[in-house]
């Protein structure tokens, strides 16, 4: 990358302190992890981040080792009229009987279920969600935003009337309408329902998250193509192809870094919103479906309300922040 | 006979419940969340931890509530006149209000209550706590000839509609004679009781459908200066108890009573006239004067008025219940309470919440033509998760969702106690008895395919509750997945996948015959349907003895459908009962004479007064 002659002479200023000390090469993405490494708030996210996932992936060894379970059609799960009493609150631990290690979290009226089991396994489902969203819609966006502005002439019109139109689509509505139709082609199979939901919801998810990048990248690309490295290839022959992903890809790791944090805890809370109103998963475990069934509790069982709020807080949160501080890390204009 | 919409696991209950087999679509999740309970302690075996607990014997009975010599005015000592009474309801008043086409327990208990006046009526008897059949706008409870065929009532004097003018017996005959019109009124009851029961009525089409304003066509009714006679093409032994639907009273003859012009506002008869009414949202009460409480021996009208306001959050309703200030102070909520304010009710409120019984059973209904095997039948009796599913469903043992024994609900007049099984005990689980039964019977694995609808928590949540004690005890259990909408037509299917069916019916009257009929007698199912046997059960001896029964004299038949039950309950085990309805609702601090009036799960509009500061 080449830079202003303003910032040339900052840089130069930096450099020629430090060219005292030491000099090591160090490419752009080496400097941007140093600077994230240094951010307390980054490392903080981080950790977070990595206890969460960690959590989710081994949601199946902890919910074995406390005897604890997200289904009721597990055979080894308590029946409701075991563990809940007449008007269906819990039996055991909160809100009416003290804590208890059995169910350390307690239960979910009416069904009986273990709520830190279902906790753990809603996060896996948050995280695998967000994360299968934001990968495709990356790569969609990635490669339309890459053809369109490298592509002059109709193609880009084409393509930006496209994103355009997705852009303009309003999201919600949009969500409302597909997600019935695409689960409504399940028919009755019920393994295939679950799937569905599944695949619907990520699904719908892509279909309208992948235009802020691919506006991003056309953008992009656009002023890089003008430049002289870009012009030579031309010149010399390398086709296009190699074009985009030798030349000009490498010169976007930053904007699709930092687009791909924000994007995460944006689909994590889509999900759960989804899912909140019904139109996401059923079949299995998510902290929007918990939400919403916890929110007539809010008065009497304020700790069941409470589980799921936080962990969709504490993760969107984290995401975001860690998000911001990846950005600033990759931004050459930030100064500390 | 009043089939009930219910769930595959559990019913929707919480609002109005159908009193016909069309479905409902609009039951919002939340609505079928909106029930109450009471009862136990851990595990919900017992009742009885407050004085009020439903009256498990007597649940819905009238049988033996008549009272042909009562007589209007109706006084309640200490009652306060004036106020407005709100009402609240989540699924109720969707449901039609034309007195013709009316046949849901939440419009009805509305319309006859405040609004149109019958030949007989329905009053609540403070003492046994259980409604009595008194007359109403007839001067008694009919004379019957001998053999139930003809019925003749002499209508009161001095009744008039809201304009002033006197109701006639013309106008009575002609209430009766649009009641035959099935195509104009799908929803009425006439269909089951107008047509099968008139003479000529299986032909007769109606006033409109026949152009035959003046219902001149049909034989079956007559009328002359001050009675009306009905003549029936078989015996009809209860029909002073049908004379006491909406359907069974005057109609404004001639263009004022325009089918389409006069489901928006039928006229007023009763102490209240209608100012407005939007269907599903909202309707407001006004006082008739020209009702006169001489004449009426069941209705009162304290309060100047009444607001219905329907399609309330269940959630909403019990808070501004348990609040209690302000308007909540003068509302009723027409729905149960919620299964988990139940118990702030009951801590708290207990005068203020009101239990009663409703004559319903919720049952599944074992497809005769696939499980063919007894054996099975009985295995899945022990193997149906009872408890776990009604708690499940958010409705509470004992108070809403009453163990049941037998399929007649308590209080259908020769109902006894009885279990299917012998040593099953109602509510009973087991799956190693089950299991055992299975294997004895070499029916290891059998498979059993239900409907569940994806679009419905409780639904959801019952489904696996189900397929997990299916499992438990040996079975395959196999979901079928349907949605809201379509429920009711999947289960309607005759060649639905589905092998166990779960159905609600209800008491139209405290006879067997509103039971064993329709729920076992053969019906051709090519042709028609299950038409309200959703087991498919089909035994020809037991159709013969269906019929023997109605031959019987009328004080023969209460016990006779209760052996013919028994017998046929033992001998085939067609269904599997489960529950038997109930209500908890709750009123404001200032509502007094809100009780439950049992033949339909609703309040008792007739005796509500506010008091006054």
């Amino acid at each position: 990358m080449t830079a202003n002659p303003g910032e040339l002479e900052a840089v130069g200023d930096a450099v020629g302190q430090s060219v005292s000390a030491e000099v090591t090469g160090r490419s752009p993405t080496r400097i941007a992890f140093d600077r994230l490494r240094k951010d307390k708030v980054a490392v903080g996210c981080a950790t977070i981040m990595l206890v969460m996932v960690v959590l989710a992936a081994l949601a199946p060894v902890i919910a074995g080792a406390l005897d604890i379970y997200y289904d009721i059609k597990d055979p080894a799960a308590p029946s409701p009229s075991e563990v809940l009493e007449f008007d269906g609150y819990p039996a055991i631990g909160p809100p009416l009987h003290p804590f208890t290690w059995e169910h350390p979290l307690g239960l979910a009226p009416k069904t009986g279920v273990d709520n830190l089991a279902y906790l753990l396994y809603g996060l896996r489902t948050s995280l695998i969600v967000a994360l299968a969203a934001t990968i495709f819609s990356t790569v969609i966006g990635l490669v339309i935003g890459l053809v369109a502005g490298f592509s002059r002439g109709w193609v880009d019109t084409v393509l930006s009337f496209i994103i355009d139109l997705f852009l303009s689509f309003p999201f919600l509505l949009g969500m409302l309408a597909l997600a019935p139709i695409l689960i409504s082609n399940a028919g009755n199979d019920l393994d295939k329902l679950a799937r569905a939901q599944f695949i619907a919801l990520i699904s719908i998810l892509v279909i309208f998250g992948w235009m802020g990048l691919a506006r991003l990248i056309r953008g992009q690309v656009l002023s890089l193509r003008e430049r002289e490295f870009i012009q030579a290839a031309e010149v010399i022959g390398v086709p296009t192809r190699r074009i985009l992903f030798k030349e000009l890809l490498p010169n976007m790791v930053a904007p699709i870094v930092v687009a791909i944090s924000l994007a995460l805890p944006g689909f994590v809370a889509a999900e759960a919103l989804l899912s909140f109103l019904g139109l996401g998963l059923t079949g299995t475990p998510s902290l929007g479906k918990m939400l919403a069934d916890a929110a007539p509790y809010y008065k009497d069982y304020a700790l069941y309300l409470w589980m799921p709020v936080a962990t969709i807080a504490t993760l969107t949160l984290a995401l975001n922040l860690l998000g911001d501080s990846i950005r600033d890390a990759f931004d050459p204009k930030t100064r500390r | 006979m009043t089939p009930v919409i219910s769930g595959s696991t559990n019913h929707g209950k919480g609002g109005p419940v159908m009193r016909f087999k069309k479905p409902i679509v609009a039951f919002s999740t939340a609505g079928l969340l909106a029930l109450a309970a009471c009862g136990g302690g851990d595990g919900g075996g017992d009742s009885g931890n407050s004085d009020q607990s439903i009256d498990k014997e007597t649940l819905g009975n009238t049988g033996d509530g008549k009272d042909a010599e009562a007589q209007g005015p109706v006084e309640i000592e200490g009652a306060q006149e004036g106020g407005t009474v709100t009402v609240l309801t989540a699924l109720g008043l969707t449901t039609p209000i034309d007195p013709s086409d009316l046949y849901y327990t939440d419009t009805n208990a509305v319309m006859t209550g405040l609004v149109t006046r019958q030949l007989t009526q329905y009053v609540y008897d403070e003492e046994s706590g259980q409604m009595v059949l008194v007359p109403d706008l007839a001067t008694d409870l009919a004379q019957p000839n001998e053999d139930f065929t003809e019925w003749t009532f002499e209508i009161r004097d001095g009744v008039k509609w809201e304009t002033g003018d006197p109701i006639t017996p013309e106008e009575v005959a002609f209430g009766m004679c649009r009641s035959m019109d099935n195509k104009t009124f799908p929803n009425g009851p006439g269909i089951y009781f107008s047509n099968p029961y008139f003479l000529g009525g299986e032909d007769y089409k109606g006033p409109y459908t026949e152009k035959d304003p003046n219902c001149e066509k049909q034989e079956a009714i007559s009328f002359d200066d001050t009675s009306v006679t009905v003549k029936m093409s078989k015996p009809f032994v209860d029909f002073d108890y049908y004379a006491s639907f909406p359907s069974m009273g005057p109609i404004p003859l001639g263009d004022a009573s325009d089918p389409a012009e006069y489901a928006r506002r039928p006229m007023a008869s009763g102490p209240y006239k209608i100012k407005s009414y939007s269907v599903a949202k909202s309707l407001v009460l006004e006082r008739n004067d020209q009702w006169d409480p001489a004449t009426d021996a069941g209705r009162t009208a304290y309060p100047d008025g009444y607001e219905f306001k329907a399609g309330q959050a269940p959630d909403q309703m019990d808070q501004i219940l348990l609040a209690d200030s302000g308007a909540g102070q003068t509302t009723i909520g027409m729905d149960d309470v919620d299964a988990k304010n139940y118990r702030e009710f009951q801590n708290e409120h207990s005068d203020r919440l009101v239990l009663g019984g409703q004559p319903c059973t919720f049952f599944y209904a074992l497809d005769y033509r696939r499980i063919t095997d007894r054996a099975i039948r009985e295995a899945l009796l022990w193997a149906i998760p009872y408890e776990d599913q009604v708690l499940s469903s958010g409705l509470i043992p004992d108070v809403n969702a009453i163990p049941a024994t037998g399929l007649m609900p308590p209080g259908v007049p020769g109902r006894e106690e009885y279990n299917p099984v012998p040593e099953h005990e109602p509510f009973a689980t087991d799956a190693e008895k089950a299991k055992q039964i299975l294997a004895d019977s070499g029916n290891e694995g059998y498979e059993i395919k239900f409907l569940f609808r994806t679009d419905l928590d409780t639904d959801v949540a019952g489904k696996d509750v189900l397929v997990k004690a299916l499992e438990a005890a040996g079975f395959k259990a196999t979901p079928i997945p349907t949605t809201v909408a379509n429920y009711s037509a999947d289960r309607g299917d005759p060649k639905g996948e589905a092998n166990i069916r779960s159905y609600g019916w209800c008491s139209d009257w405290p006879s067997g015959s509103t039971w064993m009929p329709p729920i076992f007698q053969s019906t051709d199912i090519d042709e028609i349907g299950f038409g309200t046997n959703e087991s498919a059960f089909n035994e020809p001896e037991v159709d013969q003895k269906i019929n023997e029964v109605y031959e019987l004299p009328a004080e023969e038949q209460p016990a006779a459908w209760q052996a013919l039950e028994e017998e046929i309950m033992t001998e085939y085990l067609p269904v599997i009962p489960r529950y038997y309805g109930g209500v908890a609702a709750a009123h404001g601090s200032k509502v007094n004479g809100h009780e439950i009036d049992n033949t339909l799960g609703m309040p008792t509009f007739k005796q509500i007064w506010l008091s006054q500061e």
